[in-house]
């Protein structure tokens, strides 16, 4: 019904022009491969320090990837109609979760700097030994291959038969897709909880919170919505999706960005408030060390900076109309994401205060410009969107 | 208030017209929001997509209603828990501190009364805003109106525009292709 002129697509959709941006790839590829090498080096000369920096910068790229495979699922579990458009990127997005799992391989060789438990022999520990059926080397990598292995496939799949569809436009394949996301859902759930809990929360083996998943959970899907906005941005910047993605588009990914900045609040305020209103020490053992020192500063701004400042600027209408003030928030959100995994991770090294080192850096640089160099690669190979989506004129006549 | 009357001596609410479709009146509100009227409605038995931007509607401001009750429930709530258990009569509890440090015990109430207040906010000004509650509507002097919540579609503009004239709404309707015009009484 709107009376907006709308202009449809040709059907042989929008390319990415990879050989325009030949010269960022090159230089992208340059720069990962020698933070790359520097990593190497680290891992030689201060392999304590770099295997936490290592794992944070991996639980970062993470979580946005996995966040962007979550909103690819929720989109066929609930018959999505806005997210046709923008779709694309997100399983461009989630398919780099096969670059991150090579890069888990270096937590698995640097295992023994990382996870205490893992060098406590059996017996010395009775809280550990009552954990050991669960915190035990042959499970931990087992559970990680399942999980990695998991989103790998489930994220090719997605990808594979989204892009088949592009040639001919046969419903099967959105029946198909939706198959595959409901099987994803309850998986991806348990499994990126169970991830948080191996990875991260088994950095102190002594302490434990339900809540940890969720709030990983929460911070993965608001900062993997931001991370989107900023690609959609970049894209129409260089030009493309400009016919296709619309203010309106913008205005829900905004929603979403404040939905889940309330969300995020809630359940990391749930955690806090029920350990230090119990007040046990095996459970505030965790906060105490992140809200002590400077570490307290930290946390500080992540409280603010996660949740108060984003969400009042984000229940202005506007904001969320507007694409250059929607990236720059869109940039602090997944900036503060950066922060939330630095205050998770590196307690546990660093635990008088905090310590920035240079491998934290290095280490980030590593995996991100990987990530973005093979992003440039992959992004060119199909249509931005996707072409015939059976709702794409749905999507692209959008009104909020 | 319009002092317009039917040569019965009732007072006129408006004047109303059916159209056939949804398409029909979507574009008629259009048609009415370009001639000026500000005092008209349409109604329809589902929600019509983009008619808000046909009809020429703008902004609600119902969300500084809600934005006004929440911030009013947040303060209530800071009020009523800081006020005795930092200043009336400060009581340690849990060993928790009675100072401002205590404040993560209080942000649910703080949460939830900034919930309640902005949800009575907006219920209150939504009614507040639609003229309700109340028992009868002119609009019910109509018989055909009746069709709204079935099969109907109807654009009214009020008398009580300033631009209100028989002739002009009554040329309007029918050029926008409304059907069955009407006089509707106030009374």
């Amino acid at each position: 019904m709107s009376d907006r002129p709308h202009t449809l697509p040709t059907p042989e959709g929008e390319y990415f022009e990879t050989n325009r941006f030949t010269g960022l790839s090159v230089l992208l590829g340059i720069i990962a491969f020698v933070a790359l090498a520097l990593c190497g080096v680290g891992a030689a000369i201060d392999p304590k320090q770099l295997s936490f920096s290592w794992l944070f910068a991996f639980a970062f790229f993470f979580t946005l990837c996995a966040g962007c495979f979550f909103w690819t699922i929720v989109h066929y579990a609930t018959d999505a109609e806005w997210t046709v458009v923008v779709r694309r990127q997100l399983e461009n997005i989630a398919v780099l979760i096969a670059v991150l799992a090579v890069f888990f391989i270096p937590i698995l060789l640097l295992r023994h700097h990382l996870y205490e438990w893992m060098n406590i022999p059996p017996g010395e520990e009775k809280t550990l030994d009552s954990k050991r059926a669960y915190l035990n080397f042959g499970f931990f990598v087992a559970r990680a291959v399942v999980f990695l292995g998991f989103f790998i496939i489930a994220s090719q799949l997605l990808r594979r038969f989204s892009v088949l569809q592009d040639k001919d436009g046969n419903p099967k394949f959105t029946i198909w897709l939706r198959r595959v996301a409901f099987a994803s859902l309850p998986m991806f759930a348990l499994f990126l909880t169970f991830g948080a809990f191996d990875w991260l929360m088994s950095l102190n083996y002594r302490w434990f919170s339900t809540m940890f998943g969720v709030y990983i959970f929460a911070g993965t899907a608001g900062s993997s919505m931001s991370l989107l906005v900023l690609v959609i941005t970049a894209l129409r910047r260089a030009g493309y999706l400009k016919d296709v993605v619309t203010m309106e588009h913008y205005h829900i990914m905004g929603k979403w960005m404040l939905a889940f900045c309330i969300f995020w609040a809630y359940i990391g305020f749930g955690q806090y408030m029920l350990i230090w209103y119990a007040n046990m020490p095996e459970e505030t053992q965790y906060f105490l060390t992140r809200n002590t020192e400077s570490w307290w500063a930290l946390s500080m701004l992540l409280v603010i900076g996660r949740f108060f400042g984003p969400f009042a600027i984000l229940l202005v209408r506007s904001v969320k109309k507007h694409p250059s003030q929607l990236c720059l928030i869109s940039a602090w959100i997944v900036f503060m994401q950066l922060l939330d995994m630095y205050v998770i991770v590196l307690p546990a090294l660093h635990g008088t205060g905090v310590h920035l080192s240079l491998w934290d850096f290095v280490a980030l640089i590593a995996i991100g410009t990987t990530l973005a160099f093979v992003y440039l690669r992959i992004v060119g190979n199909t249509s931005l969107f996707p072409v015939r989506d059976p709702r794409l004129v749905e999507s692209l006549r959008l009104v909020n | 208030m319009n002092n317009l009357r039917t040569p019965s001596g009732h007072r006129v609410y408006g004047m109303g017209a059916e159209y056939p479709s949804a398409a029909a009146l979507y574009n008629a509100a259009k048609m009415v929001r370009d001639a000026g009227f500000k005092r008209w409605d349409v109604h329809s038995p589902f929600p019509i997509h983009g008619m808000d931007e046909a009809m020429g509607l703008g902004k609600s401001w119902l969300s500084g209603w809600v934005l006004f009750g929440g911030v009013s429930g947040l303060l209530t709530a800071a009020l009523i828990e800081f006020g005795p258990s930092s200043f009336l009569y400060p009581l340690v509890v849990h060993g928790k501190p009675t100072n401002f440090m205590t404040v993560p015990a209080f942000f649910p109430i703080m949460f939830e009364l900034t919930v309640l207040f902005g949800a009575f906010a907006a219920f209150f000004a939504w009614q507040i805003m639609n003229g309700l509650p109340r028992w009868h509507h002119p609009l019910f002097n109509w018989e055909r109106f009746s069709r709204a919540t079935n099969d109907g579609f109807f654009l009214i503009i009020e008398a009580r525009d300033p631009r209100f004239t028989e002739l002009e709404a009554r040329d309007l309707l029918e050029r926008s292709g409304g059907q069955h015009i009407t006089i509707i009484h106030e009374d």
